[in-house]
């Protein structure tokens, strides 16, 4: 579309059709001040601060409503525009109660700034002020109608953006006032993305308020550890006793993936961090009870035993367990670890999604597994099972809004009336677990049709559906772990048929996508390669175990049996999660790497206190394949980071960690990210470095050394650094990717977490479980076995 | 119901069926009614338009904008159902004539939907009746039902193939939804808040459909225009102001009450000739020309036409019709004050300097005439209204700071004398509360 | 008469030493001085140890704003803050600083924290004998520096203005 010349200021601005003056001026670099003006939100037009003077017109005119249009002569600043915009922060400071000392907001609130910028120096108002009283809506979320400047963001985020709608304003004229849907409090999704988007302190959230000032944290750009969607988060660390605190998290950085979008448990449930279960120092057990013990004591009794078990009973008697909410380093590390100092391929993790067969089906298409930012820019969407907006929120408002704004097209198949039916085009319900008929169908399979087909969709409509979806461009195909194995292959073939369709796999961890990608599998190298290719590896590594190793229902049988003697789990809890039987490691030596003392760790015989996602730094994977790094936010005294636990186990076996970590080799600068703000860990590690006679500089227990290996190894994963360590999200493709192999399967256990869970970390966040929302409590017994 | 008034200088032309019964459909019929309409039918739209551009008929809400012309941004041919609204929002202080019409001759206003609907190609109408003029309700619904049963309204009306539908709407007591956009939104059932402009209703609105929207009074006027023809209807009043007018005239008069005179009388004439001047030997001290909004006018400055154009040369506005006249017993501060009180209890809270400004103003106001006053004050409540005129995201803003801003120009002296803790000059005397309407 | 000139000039200096001799002395006698202070004077404007004042309410005037953090040029100061409920009030705001620490090792008495408290919480005392030879001892707490109770709410009115001298409460 050709571009429409302006003047602003008397300086020529061309912008396309359809802009409006606000934007038009801001890409000029003019600012026109606003508060209710919001992009991709509706326009209001409320708050009569982007006042313009439009060449012609006899009034201001608003430049948040007004479109550009050819020759248009526009002037942003003159006395009369700047006494407009003077008498409109005076106007609404009348009402305002001016506690910026105690607000929240004092120090990052726009009507603070525009009072800096336009407003009086003194003011007028001598009379009595306007008020009512603070009003809590939700655990988490404050209402203080006072400070409320009315600019309708919160109602229109709210709506618009989340559709959720539970925001609306009372009354009318002074005494309006932002009311939530039940009467006095809040039953929402408790995104808290009002609280965000408020420019003053009038929504304040629970967790940080009065907690501190903005200037007084440090501001951490790093990667939610929830959900598999990976949404850029801003956490707000100030130090405090226990080494840091988290007080705050918000989306600050409007860069990542996540845009504006943060969901309950990015914003709140960091709180699992400073829990006061968590685990601060090494438990062995002694005489039957877990008695906390040195670190020193802990590896060194590790790495005896892991010695003695793989040098007695081969590796094959030890089975290892990997986190879906590590590091790709971390995990990367871990099945190297499995591989070649424990020699066994005997390494399995929580599976929640195929994507193995996703790998095998796409293997060779390049282009063909969409980004979270493609979503948002779909001309349309087919989504099969799962529901995004409980299991992916972000993935959810990408959907949403990608509806909303671009006048996309979803279609959704799902067994439950989802959400998100609401923006469909085309809504079908079909039979629970009938999922993968649907990909067999929609792949030309007509006799699929008869078990999904019912009166209200019937055979006919399925195969005018089919008939539509094929002639989408740039389908993009979202599935849940309902589709498994041979149904994704069938959903790849009938993605084949349409033109430049492309794939998300939805999976349910932080780093499912990642642990998968870095081959926590008994079968699978990394990069989806076969044991029988293992060629580069084989290389590298100088050799690895050549049959395959033992999925983790083999690994309990095999304990069962007595042949599996040891068992190392990293950051997972699958007797919690999954329901393994625990008496089946009695006699077993068992390690676990953990936060808290979960189920798992209740049977161990020795846990290692781990640092979490906000505590370390590396790279994380989230379920489309956008790789982002993780930014170190402080640590907490006594843990220790899985990856810097591997290396010492490997260390106290007595084998030579320079075969593990690469860090002898290349270029290993990882900028300063992986040693944090605190000297402690740098600290502990030039001792430990020191005694060993190493060169501080280059420590094996920086994880951006084996990041080398990673890019080097594992096809898609050969992003650039600088953009990784800049925080940028980068999407890697599937198509490099190994054979892959077809599992059973019965293996994939999905999470089934909602908005207000999150595997076993949901239950140590305050927030998430003190949200009435949250229906999924723990029960009594449960929370008194942790 | 108000007792009707009369006066021989009145030419009755919408008031010409009052106080005949004319609510009643019979009646009606006796008294030409539908007669109009039926013409409609057989006349080209484009003619319709032309006759009431020709006509000189300009909206009685206020804005004062040509009839035939607001049609005639209609597109002829749209892909959502087009609309007549009947703007009966009848909320200005100081203006009560749609309510003479809604109670006296229903069916006019009926008629004159039907017509602009014809007009413009539209199908559907809405007559949107004030929240407060419940008992008017009835009416209209009654003089609906009947020109439903009659086969006037409907499918095939008068038997000519055209369909036309007219439903009733009750508001729920705002002012500000005589604003058309806000209008538009409470018939739509969401809060009556103006909507951002352009798209104008004439392209996008109601339903999103193209909507003409009309004072209940202007839509009365259209059936006797048809009737009587452009030309009669022009020269009535002056050029550009075609038509008469009802005037509400209220306040500190012998004789208030609506008065139905040609577009151009003069407004001295009508308070001491028509109103038959100011009761108990009192003088007049300032009238408000149009209902609330408009800027006063002091008592020199009343010798003016009222029409459109000699109003806005006068410095003040025809608006609505509604004339307070008020005399020297009473308390501009006070006056100011009961405007501003109307004023912040009717702003819909969209905008803030029409929130903010009207409830500062407010304070100020009840600060300075309860004696808490000071010098500064007077200045702010210009700096305020000034400030707030012409910002605001509707013209209720401009409303509530039009008349603050002329009461402080030209009765400054007043505001000087409460000020010093000093009683309000005007309290001793026992002046009787001004009553609004 | 240059040397006259010379003289003369001389003389004129010494006038004003033989003048000065015979002053009164300007000198305190501190610390063998009367009083709790031992002699000192100060003036008002004096900035000494931090007190942290009291409304008439007896409630601390400090919200924690941490706006005497943000100016504080040594970074001497600080503050966790949280918020008062209806059983447990402590400032007339909804915040209040649970833990308010200067660190007097590092603190150079600018008072650019006075000027920027919002409240008037805190404020510049007379104390200045707070030198010690125990470093971790100059870090004062909340406790130290706080002005005393009002006197009408039961306290003693000498504290009125308070004194504080050596992290200790003192007596005019």
């Amino acid at each position: 579309m050709a571009d429409v010349n302006i003047t602003v200021d008397g300086k020529k601005v061309a912008a396309p059709a359809g802009t409006l003056l606000i934007e038009a001026c801001k890409s000029a670099g003019i600012e026109v001040p606003s508060f209710c003006y919001y992009p991709n939100l509706s326009l209001q037009g409320a708050c009569r601060m982007c006042l313009v003077k439009v060449e012609k017109m006899p009034k201001l005119q608003t430049a948040c409503t007004t479109v550009i249009s050819e020759g248009m002569a526009v002037s942003t600043d003159t006395p009369e525009i700047h006494q407009a915009r003077k008498s409109m922060v005076e106007m609404l400071l009348g009402n305002h109660p001016l506690d910026c000392p105690v607000c929240d907001a004092g120090g990052e609130c726009e009507l603070q700034d525009m009072t800096f910028a336009y407003g009086a120096a003194e003011s007028k108002f001598i009379d009595i002020k306007n008020h009512r009283e603070e009003q809590q809506w939700s655990p988490v979320v404050y209402f203080d109608r006072p400070r409320c400047i009315l600019c309708y963001r919160c109602v229109r985020v709210c709506g618009e953006g989340m559709d959720v709608w539970a925001l609306g304003v009372q009354n009318r004229g002074v005494s309006s006032v932002i009311a939530p849907n039940k009467e006095d409090h809040l039953e929402c999704e408790e995104c808290g993305m009002c609280i965000d988007i408020c420019p003053v302190g009038a929504l304040t959230s629970g967790a940080y308020r009065y907690k501190t000032r903005p200037w007084e944290m440090r501001h951490v750009g790093t990667t939610c550890t929830h959900c598999a969607d990976g949404c850029k988060t801003t956490l707000g660390v100030r130090r405090s006793d226990t080494g840091m605190e988290i007080v705050r998290g918000d989306n600050r950085d409007k860069s990542g993936i996540n845009g504006d979008f943060l969901c309950m448990k990015g914003r709140y449930a960091f709180d699992f961090a400073n829990h006061e279960d968590r685990l601060t120092q090494p438990l062995i057990r002694k005489d039957g009870r877990l008695t906390p013990s040195t670190w020193e004591e802990a590896f060194e009794l590790i790495g005896r035993r892991f010695k003695e078990i793989r040098d007695s009973a081969g590796g094959q008697a030890i089975g290892v367990v990997g986190s879906t909410r590590t590091t790709n380093e971390e995990n990367y590390l871990l099945q190297k670890f499995a591989r070649v100092a424990l020699g066994t391929n005997n390494i399995d993790h929580h599976r929640t999604a195929d994507f193995p067969a996703l790998a095998a089906a796409l293997r060779g298409k390049p282009e063909a597994t969409a980004s979270m930012r493609d979503v948002f820019k779909a001309p349309a969407m087919l989504l099969i099972g799962n529901n995004p907006t409980e299991q992916h929120p972000l993935l959810a408002w990408q959907i949403r809004n990608n509806v909303r704004l671009h006048k996309a097209r979803l279609y959704v198949i799902n067994s439950e009336p989802v959400k998100l039916r609401r923006q469909a085009v085309n809504f079908i319900q079909i039979p629970v677990g009938s999922e993968g008929n649907v990909a067999r169908f929609l792949s030309g399979d007509d006799s699929a049709a008869g078990s999904i087909s019912n009166p209200t969709a019937t055979r006919d409509a399925w195969v005018a559906l089919r008939d539509k979806l094929r002639g989408e461009q740039n389908l993009v195909i979202i599935f849940g772990s309902e589709i498994r194995g041979e149904d994704i292959a069938s959903l790849v073939k009938f993605g084949s048929a349409v033109p430049s369709a492309k794939f998300v796999c939805l999976s349910d961890y932080a780093n499912s996508r990642g642990a998968a990608d870095m081959g926590l599998y008994p079968d699978l190298l990394p990069g989806y390669h076969p044991m029988s290719d293992a060629g580069k590896w084989r290389d590298e590594w100088g050799g690895v175990p050549q049959t395959p190793g033992l999925t983790l229902p083999q690994m309990v049988e095999s304990a069962k049996a007595g042949n599996l003697k040891a068992f190392y789990v990293v950051g997972a809890n699958p007797v919690g999660r999954l329901g393994i039987d625990a008496f089946s490691f009695s006699q077993r030596f068992v390690v676990v790497q953990d936060m808290f003392l979960t189920e798992t760790a209740l049977i161990a015989d020795v846990v290692l206190p781990a640092a979490n996602a906000y505590e370390k730094s590396g790279t994380v994977t989230n379920t489309c394949g956008d790789v982002q790094f993780l930014q170190k936010a402080g640590e907490i005294t006594g843990a220790k980071s899985d990856f810097e636990m591997t290396v010492r186990i490997a260390d106290a076996m007595g084998f030579d960690v320079s075969k593990l970590v690469p860090f002898s080799r290349g270029t290993h600068s990882d900028m300063g990210q992986s040693r944090g703000a605190q000297s402690g860990e740098v600290d502990r590690h030039g001792v430990w470095l020191e005694a060993q006679g190493l060169e501080p500089k280059m420590s094996p227990f920086d994880p951006t050394a084996i990041l080398d290996e990673i890019q080097r190894l594992v096809p898609g994963y050969g992003v650039s650094r600088a953009n990784l360590l800049a925080g940028n999200d980068q999407h890697t493709t599937l198509s490099g990717s190994g054979a892959g192999v077809q599992h059973d399967p019965a293996l994939i256990a999905p999470a089934n977490d909602t908005l207000f869970t999150s595997g076993t970390l949901g239950r140590y966040s305050r927030a998430l479980n003190s949200v009435m929302e949250n229906r999924q409590k723990q029960p009594a017994e449960e929370v008194a076995a942790d | 119901m108000a007792d009707l008034v009369s006066h021989p200088d009145e030419v009755r032309v919408v008031s010409r069926r009052f106080g005949q019964g004319a609510a009643d459909i019979d009646r009606y019929l006796q008294l030409d009614g539908y007669k109009a309409v039926q013409k409609a039918l057989a006349m080209q739209p484009d003619a319709i338009v032309n006759l009431v551009k020709d006509s000189g008929l300009r909206g009685r809400g206020g804005a004062g904008f040509n009839t035939g012309m607001k049609w005639s941004f209609v597109p002829k041919q749209s892909a959502k159902p087009k609309y007549i609204l009947c703007n009966g929002d009848e909320s200005e202080p100081g203006t009560c004539k749609d309510r003479l019409i809604f109670e006296h001759d229903p069916h006019a206003v009926i008629e004159g939907v039907v017509i602009a609907g014809i007009a413009t190609g539209a199908h559907a109408g809405y007559i949107y009746v004030r929240g407060e003029y419940r008992y008017l309700l009835e009416i209209m619904q009654k003089a609906i039902k009947d020109a439903y049963a009659r086969g006037f309204l409907g499918k095939n009306i008068f038997g000519s193939g055209y369909d036309f539908e007219v439903y009733w709407h009750g508001g729920a007591g705002a002012y500000e939804v005589g604003e058309e956009s806000a209008l538009m939104e409470s018939l739509e059932g969401k809060r009556g808040i103006p909507r951002i402009r352009p798209p104008f209703p004439a392209v996008v609105g109601l339903w999103g459909g193209p909507t003409v929207i009309n004072n209940a009074e202007t839509l009365a006027s259209v059936p006797h225009i048809l009737l009587g023809g452009a030309e009669w209807f022009a020269k009535l009043g002056p050029p550009k102001n075609g038509g008469t007018r009802l005037f509400c005239l209220s306040g500190h008069l012998n004789r208030p009450g609506v008065y139905e005179l040609p577009m151009g009388y003069n407004l001295k004439k009508m308070i001491y000739n028509v109103g038959g001047g100011i009761p108990n030997g009192r003088t007049l001290k300032a009238v408000v020309p149009g209902g609330s909004s408009c800027p006063l006018l002091t008592a020199g400055e009343i010798d003016v036409s009222m029409d459109f154009d000699s109003m806005m040369k006068a410095g003040s506005m025809l608006g609505s019709g509604g004339v307070v006249v008020v005399d020297d017993s009473t308390c501009m501060v006070k006056f100011a004050l009961r405007i501003m009180k109307f004023y912040r209890h009717e702003s819909c809270g969209w905008c803030i300097p029409c929130r903010e400004g009207t409830d500062w103003l407010d304070k100020i106001l009840v600060r300075f005439h309860s004696g808490g006053g000071l010098r500064k004050d007077i200045d702010n409540i210009q700096y305020l209204s000034e400030n707030m005129l012409g910002r605001t995201f509707c013209p209720l803003g401009d409303a509530a700071a039009m008349p603050t801003i002329s009461i402080v120009k030209k009765f400054r002296k007043e505001f000087e004398d409460h000020l010093d803790g000093k009683p309000c000059p005007f309290e001793k005397a026992g002046a009787a509360e001004l009553a609004m309407a | 008469m240059t040397v006259l000139k010379n003289i003369a000039a001389i003389a004129k200096g010494m006038s004003i030493t033989f003048m000065e001799m015979f002053q009164p002395t300007q000198v305190e006698n501190y610390p063998d001085g009367p009083g709790p202070l031992k002699g000192a004077k100060f003036q008002d404007r004096f900035r000494g140890v931090h007190v942290l004042q009291r409304d008439e309410n007896g409630l601390e005037k400090c919200v924690a704003c941490f706006l005497c953090a943000a100016s504080c040029p040594s970074n001497c100061i600080y503050i966790e803050a949280a918020e008062n409920t209806a059983e447990h009030r402590v400032s007339g705001a909804e915040r209040y600083a649970r833990v308010y620490n200067i660190d007097y090792n590092r603190c150079i008495f600018c008072g650019y924290c006075v000027e920027a408290c919002p409240t008037d919480a805190i404020t510049h005392g007379h104390g200045f004998e707070i030198a010690s030879f125990n470093a971790s001892g100059l870090v004062y707490r909340k406790e130290q520096m706080l002005a005393p109770q009002p006197a009408h709410m039961g306290a003693n009115a000498v504290f009125n203005h308070a004194e504080v001298a050596s992290g200790e409460l003192g007596v005019r």
